[in-house]
C-alpha cells in the first residue's frame, strides 16, 4: 500500500516538482527584470511631449548617433575597457602566480588583498577622490609638486587630456582617465586574482616540474603550459571584467562625474546623465539598448566558454 | 651545492613575500589614508601642502605627543546627544538613526528571500532535466544584460502605480526589497545550481530507496550538504545589497526610507570641503561589511568562484 | 500532496518574512514632533525643500535653510491649527527636479508645493509638471507689488505664470579690497593689467566656476557674466541657441587668455565648488558668483591678516561690514552694461497636488510682510521680489545696501533667455566653453560654437 503510493507520488513529483520550484524565481524575474527590459525597448521608440508619449520610430537612435558626445563616449569607453581589463588581468595573473607558490601567510595576504572588493564602488570612488582632491589630497601633495612633475605639477582632477594621436580617438588618455582605470582595477583585482589562483591550483604540479626538468625556462612554462591550460578561466575573467567595466557607474559618479570636461564620460555615465539628469528618457532607453547588445554578446561569449569547460569535465 | 640551493630558495621566498607585502600595502593604502583623514581636524585637512600625519610642530617634523587627532568627522556623522537611560546618549545623526537600520532591513530580508528562491530553483535546475531547461537557465542570465539604469525607469513607474493602487500588504519598503531580490536572483540561481551539482546524486538516490519522499531526501540529505553554499549566497547578496547605490538613489523618495549608501550622499552635497566628515561616513558605512567579510571570508570565496566560473 | 503542501507553506513563509520586515523600523514621521502640535483634524500639507529641518548639524552647508524650517514649521502649524499640518520632505538640491518630473509623469506622489528655482521652469513646463498660477496670483493683494522682472522669470514660453517669485538672486563679483586698491577694473584691458600685477605678486586675478561639474552649472555663473558683459547672448529670442556671435567669441577668447596666462588658479576647474577655496584664502582677488555665495564661502583669510573664522555665513557678512570684501559689477566692453545672471527662488504647485488650497494659504502666509523677510533671508538667500519689502529694516544691512548698488549698475537677466531646454543647453555649452578655454587653447572658437548651437537646435 505504502509502496505503491510512494511510487505514484515519486512519478508525479518528478514531473511537476521542478516547475513548482522554479516558478517563484521566474515570477520575480518577470516582474523585476523582463518587464523593465521590454519597457525600455518600448521607451526607446517613444518621446515625451507635454501631452504624453509619442511614437517616433528610430529617431531616438538616430539623434543619439548625431550627438557629438556619443562618439566621444564610445572612444572613452574603449580606452577605459582596454586599460581596466588589461591592467587588472596582468596584475591579477602576477599576484595569482605569487600566491600559488604556497607562501607562509597566503591566507593573510588573500584576506588583505580582498578587502577592496568588499567596499562599495561609490565609496571606493570617494576614497580615491579624497587622495587627489586638488591641493588637499595626500597624493596631490606629491603629484602637484612642480619639481617632480614638470612644468606645473599634476592635478589629476583638473589636468587636461593630451593631444590625441589618432584623429579624434581619445588616446593617450587624460590623467583622470588613467586614475579612474587605476581605481577601478584596484577594486576588481581581488576577484580576478582569486579566480586565476583557483584555476592555477587545478594544474598538476607534475606537469610544471617535468617541463622544468626538460629545460623550459620560467617564461616558457607560463606561455606554453600555464596559459593554454588556464585559457577558459582567462576568457571568463576577461568577459566578466569587460561586462563590469561596461556597466559600472558608481565609481565614475563619485570619483570624476565624467570630468574634467568630458574626459571620463563613458557610455554608462552618459546613460545616467541623459536619462536621469536631462530627463530624456527615450534617448536614454535607446542608448541602453545599445549597451544591452554589447552585454549580450559578452554573456553569450562567456557561456560558450564555460560550456566547453563543462564538456571537458 | 646544497647550501647554494637553499639560499636560492630563501632568496625566492623573500622576493615572493616582499612582492606580496608590497601588493597588500598598495591594496590597503587608500583605505588607510581615508582612516587618517577621518581623524584629522579641518585645519590640518586644508593645509597646503598636505601633511600625512597631523603630528608636526613648528619645530619638529614629527612627534607623537603633538599629534592633533580629532573625532570631529565622526561626531558630525553620528551627532551623539545626551539622553536619559542607558547608554546615556543617543545618536541623533540620520546615518545611524535611520539609514543604517534601513539598509540592514533591506539587506537581511532580500538576501533571505534570495537564498530561499535561488535554493529552490538551483536545486531544480541541477537535479531535473526538463523541457526548456537550458533556455530558461540561459535566459535568466541573459536578462541581466539590460543596463540597470533604464530598468529603473520602469521600476519607478511600477512603484508609483503600486503605491496608488493601495494594495493591502503593500508598502515602499516591500517594493525596494522585492526589486533587490530580482536584481541579485539570477546570479544566485546559477551559483546555487553549481553547488547542487557538486553534491553527488548517489546520496539522494540512496535516501530515496530507504525512505520514499524526494522532499525528505532534499531536507535530510541535500540541504545540510548544500548549507555552506546557501550561506555563501546569503553573504554575497547581503554585501551586494548593502553596497548598492543607484537603485536606492533613484527609487526611494522618502528620507526615512533611504539606505546608507544614499545617506552618504547627504554628506557629499553638504560638506564639500569637509573631507573628514566624508571620510568618517565612508569608514562607518563600509566597516560592517568589511567585518562581516573578515569573519566569513571562506564562504565568500566559494560563492565568488562558483558565480564567476558559471556566470 | 505533502510536497505541494510544504511548498505552499514555504511560499507562505516567504510572504510572512517579507511582510514581517515592513513594520519593525517604524517610519519616523517625516516631520517628527509636528503632528503633536496640531490637532488631529489638521490635513497634512506636504512641501519639498532642499533643506532638512531634522538636520541639526551646526556645520552643515545648508544650516541656514535647515534652521529656518525648524523654526517656521511650528509657527505655520500654530497659525493654521486645525486646518493644515506642514510636513516637509527634504530633497537634495540636484535631485529634486528629476524626482518631481518623474513623479508627475508616473502619476506618483507629489508635494502640494515645492521650492523652485526659475531656471528649472522650462524643464518643468516642458514635462507638464507644474500648474498654471496666473489667475489665482493676479487676484492676490501682493500681485502688484512684485518686481516685473521676477514675474517675467516665472512666466513660461506660453505666457502663463508657473511659479510665484519670492526672492531674486542676482550674481555679483565678490572682491578682496586689498587686492584691488583702486577698485575692481571696469574694462577687460584694465583687468588684464591688474591681473598681470597680481600675478607678479604670486596671486590670481580671480577664481570662477570653470569646471563642467554639476551638469555645467558653471555656465550660469562666471562664464555667463563674461559673455553677457561682452554683449553676448545664448539665444536668438525664439528658442534657438545662438552662440556663434562676435561678442561671444570675444568673451570666450578673453576667458581663454585669462586661463592660459595663469591669471586664474587651477582650482577653478576642480569642480565640487572647490573654486571657492582660492577666494577664501585671498589667493584670488575676485570671485564672480551668486549673491547667495556668502553662505558657503567661509572661513575667510583677508590679505591684511584678519581671519573670519566663525565658519558660517556670518564670516562673509563680517568681512563685508569691515570693508575687506566688496561687491562689484563685472568689467564690460565699451558700449555694454556689465551683465549677470539672475535667478528667482519661489514656489510652484505641481500637477497632481492633493491640497492646492493649502499651498495657496502657505504662499499668502509667506508673502505676508511678517513672514516674508524671514523667507527671503533664509531659504531664498537674495532680494525680496516684493518691491515694498526691500525698504524694510532687514534689508538695510551693509551687505544688502552694497549689493543693491551693484545690481542697479548691472543688467542682470536669466542666462537661458528663450531656450526651452536649459538643462541640456547648460551641459552642452559648458562642455564647449571648457574645451575652448582650458583643454584646447588653439581650437577655433567660432567653429566650435557653431557646431554646438547646431547640435542643440537640431533637437528642437
Amino acid at each position: 500500500m505504502l509502496q505503491t503510493w510512494c511510487a505514484r507520488l515519486r512519478k508525479r513529483g518528478l514531473d511537476t516538482l521542478p516547475f513548482w520550484l522554479i516558478l517563484p524565481t521566474v515570477l520575480v524575474l518577470l516582474v523585476v527584470q523582463v518587464y523593465p527590459a521590454v519597457y525600455t525597448l518600448w521607451l526607446s521608440l517613444h518621446e515625451r511631449e507635454p501631452q504624453g508619449w509619442f511614437y517616433v520610430g528610430l529617431k531616438n537612435y538616430n539623434r543619439l548617433f548625431h550627438t557629438s558626445l556619443f562618439s566621444e563616449s564610445v572612444g572613452h569607453t574603449l580606452v577605459f575597457l582596454l586599460g581596466y581589463v588589461g591592467l587588472t588581468m596582468a596584475a591579477g595573473f602576477c599576484v595569482a602566480l605569487l600566491l600559488s607558490r604556497n607562501v607562509r601567510f597566503s591566507g593573510l595576504y588573500i584576506t588583505l588583498l580582498f578587502i577592496p572588493w568588499i567596499i562599495a564602488d561609490i565609496i571606493a570612488g570617494l576614497v580615491f577622490r579624497l587622495l587627489v582632491v586638488p591641493d588637499y589630497g595626500l597624493l596631490s601633495g606629491i603629484l602637484q609638486n612642480p619639481s617632480l612633475f614638470l612644468p606645473h605639477g599634476l592635478s589629476v582632477l583638473t589636468a587636461v587630456r593630451p593631444q590625441p594621436w589618432f584623429g579624434q580617438f581619445p588616446f593617450p588618455p587624460a590623467p583622470a582617465m588613467l586614475y579612474l582605470i587605476l581605481a577601478s582595477s584596484w577594486r576588481a583585482l581581488p576577484f580576478i586574482t582569486l579566480l586565476l589562483l583557483a584555476s592555477l591550483q587545478t594544474i598538476p604540479t607534475e606537469i610544471i616540474e617535468s617541463s622544468r626538468i626538460d629545460g623550459a625556462s620560467r617564461t616558457q612554462v607560463i606561455r606554453r603550459i600555464l596559459i593554454p591550460l588556464m585559457l577558459p578561466t582567462l576568457v571568463v575573467a576577461l568577459f566578466s571584467l569587460t561586462l563590469s567595466g561596461m556597466n559600472g557607474v558608481g565609481m565614475i559618479f563619485s570619483l570624476t562625474s565624467g570630468g574634467p570636461g568630458t574626459s571620463t564620460e563613458v557610455l554608462s555615465y552618459m546613460l545616467y546623465s541623459i536619462g536621469w539628469r536631462q530627463l530624456r528618457f527615450g534617448r536614454a532607453a535607446a542608448l541602453a539598448m545599445l549597451i544591452a547588445l554589447v552585454n549580450w554578446l559578452l554573456i553569450s561569449g562567456t557561456l560558450r566558454f564555460t560550456r566547453v569547460q563543462d564538456r571537458r569535465d | 651545492m646544497a647550501r647554494a640551493l637553499l639560499t636560492r630558495r630563501q632568496w625566492e621566498n623573500l622576493l615572493v613575500n616582499g612582492a606580496l607585502i608590497l601588493v597588500s600595502v598598495l591594496a590597503m593604502l587608500p583605505i588607510a589614508t581615508t582612516l587618517l583623514i577621518s581623524f584629522k581636524n579641518e585645519e590640518d585637512i586644508i593645509r597646503k601642502p598636505p601633511v600625512i600625519f597631523p603630528c608636526d610642530t613648528p619645530e619638529t617634523a614629527f612627534s607623537w605627543q603633538d599629534c592633533r587627532w580629532a573625532v570631529e568627522g565622526y561626531q558630525r556623522v553620528l551627532a551623539p546627544k545626551p539622553a536619559a537611560g542607558w547608554p546615556g546618549f543617543k545618536l541623533a545623526g540620520n546615518m545611524f538613526r535611520i539609514y543604517v537600520p534601513n539598509t540592514l532591513l533591506y539587506a537581511l530580508s532580500s538576501s533571505l528571500a534570495v537564498v530561499l528562491l535561488a535554493g529552490l530553483a538551483g536545486y531544480a535546475f541541477s537535479r531535473y532535466r526538463f523541457r526548456g531547461h537550458d533556455i530558461l537557465l540561459t535566459g535568466i542570465l541573459a536578462i541581466t544584460g539590460v543596463p540597470l539604469l533604464t530598468n529603473l525607469l520602469a521600476l519607478y513607474q511600477m512603484g508609483v502605480t503600486l503605491r496608488k493602487s493601495a494594495l493591502p500588504l503593500y508598502n515602499d519598503r516591500l517594493f525596494i526589497i522585492f526589486v533587490y531580490i530580482g536584481f541579485f536572483l539570477p546570479l544566485s540561481v546559477w551559483i546555487a545550481k553549481g553547488f547542487f551539482d557538486a553534491i553527488p546524486h548517489e546520496l539522494e538516490e540512496a535516501a530515496l530507496i530507504d525512505g520514499c519522499s524526494p522532499v525528505g531526501a532534499l531536507t535530510r540529505i541535500t540541504m545540510p550538504l548544500a548549507l555552506p553554499g546557501l550561506m555563501a549566497i546569503f553573504l554575497l547578496t547581503f554585501v551586494n545589497v548593502w553596497n548598492e547605490f543607484i537603485a536606492g538613489y533613484l527609487l526611494i523618495a522618502r528620507n526615512d526610507l533611504k539606505p546608507a549608501m544614499f545617506g552618504l550622499y547627504d554628506f557629499l552635497s553638504q560638506n564639500i570641503i569637509n573631507l573628514q566628515v566624508i571620510a568618517a561616513a565612508c569608514i562607518l558605512i563600509a566597516l560592517p561589511v568589511v567585518l562581516l567579510f573578515l569573519f566569513t571570508r571562506r564562504s565568500f570565496f566559494r560563492a565568488m568562484m562558483e558565480g564567476a566560473v558559471k556566470g | 500532496m505533502i510536497r505541494r503542501w510544504i511548498l505552499i507553506a514555504l511560499v507562505f513563509a516567504l510572504a510572512l518574512i517579507l511582510s514581517a520586515c515592513a513594520p519593525p523600523a517604524a517610519p519616523t514621521a517625516p516631520a517628527s514632533g509636528q503632528s503633536t502640535t496640531a490637532p488631529a483634524t489638521a490635513v497634512d500639507f506636504v512641501t519639498w525643500y532642499q533643506y532638512d529641518q531634522n538636520n541639526e548639524d551646526p556645520a552643515s552647508d545648508e544650516r541656514v535653510g535647515n534652521a529656518y524650517l525648524r523654526q517656521m514649521i511650528p509657527r505655520f502649524n500654530a497659525a493654521f491649527a486645525g486646518q493644515w499640518n506642514w510636513v516637509n520632505q527634504p530633497k537634495a538640491f540636484d535631485k529634486m527636479a528629476t524626482e518631481l518630473v518623474a513623479a508627475v509623469q508616473a502619476g506618483g506622489e507629489v508635494p502640494d508645493l515645492f521650492q523652485m528655482a526659475s531656471s528649472m521652469l522650462n524643464l518643468f513646463h516642458r514635462n507638464g509638471a507644474v500648474q498654471d498660477l496666473s489667475q489665482w496670483a493676479q487676484a492676490q493683494s501682493w500681485w502688484d507689488d512684485l518686481d516685473p522682472s521676477a514675474v517675467q522669470a516665472c512666466t513660461g514660453a506660453d505666457g502663463k505664470l508657473y511659479c510665484i517669485p519670492v526672492a531674486e538672486l542676482p550674481h555679483v563679483v565678490y572682491v578682496w579690497k586689498d587686492r584691488y586698491p583702486d577698485g575692481f577694473p571696469k574694462t577687460p584691458e584694465a583687468f588684464l593689467a591688474a591681473a598681470a600685477r597680481l600675478q607678479s605678486a604670486g596671486l590670481y586675478a580671480m577664481t570662477f566656476f570653470g569646471s563642467t561639474d554639476f551638469d555645467g552649472e558653471g555656465l550660469t555663473r562666471g562664464v555667463w557674466m563674461t559673455m553677457s558683459s561682452f554683449g553676448g547672448t545664448m539665444d536668438d529670442g525664439h528658442g534657438n541657441m545662438l552662440l556663434n556671435t562676435p561678442e561671444n567669441i570675444a568673451a570666450i577668447a578673453f576667458l581663454r587668455q585669462l586661463v592660459q596666462k595663469g591669471y586664474v588658479p587651477e582650482i577653478s576647474f576642480a569642480g565640487g565648488f572647490q573654486e571657492e577655496d582660492a577666494f577664501k584664502d585671498a589667493s584670488a582677488g575676485a570671485f564672480p558668483t551668486g549673491l547667495f555665495g556668502y553662505r558657503y564661502v567661509n572661513p575667510l583669510h583677508a590679505p591684511n591678516g584678519t581671519v573670519y573664522n566663525k565658519r558660517n555665513e556670518q564670516d562673509m557678512l563680517d568681512a563685508i561690514a569691515a570693508g575687506d570684501v566688496e561687491f562689484s559689477t563685472y568689467f564690460a566692453t565699451p558700449g555694454h552694461t556689465p551683465g549677470c545672471n539672475v535667478g528667482v527662488q519661489g514656489f510652484s504647485i505641481p500637477v497632481g497636488a492633493k491640497h492646492p488650497e493649502a499651498a495657496y494659504d502657505y504662499i499668502n502666509w509667506i508673502m505676508d510682510p511678517a513672514q516674508n523677510a524671514d523667507w527671503v533671508l533664509g531659504p531664498g538667500g537674495g532680494f525680496p521680489a516684493r518691491i515694498s519689502m526691500s525698504h524694510t529694516e532687514q534689508f538695510q544691512t551693509p551687505f544688502y545696501q552694497k549689493a543693491a548698488e551693484v545690481i542697479k549698475a548691472s543688467n542682470c537677466r536669466p542666462w537661458y533667455g528663450s531656450l526651452e531646454r536649459p538643462q541640456e543647453a547648460k551641459k552642452l555649452v559648458m562642455t564647449t566653453v571648457y574645451k575652448l578655454i582650458k583643454e584646447d587653447p588653439t581650437a577655433d572658437i567660432g567653429t566650435l560654437l557653431q557646431s554646438t548651437q547646431e547640435e542643440y537646435n537640431a533637437n528642437n
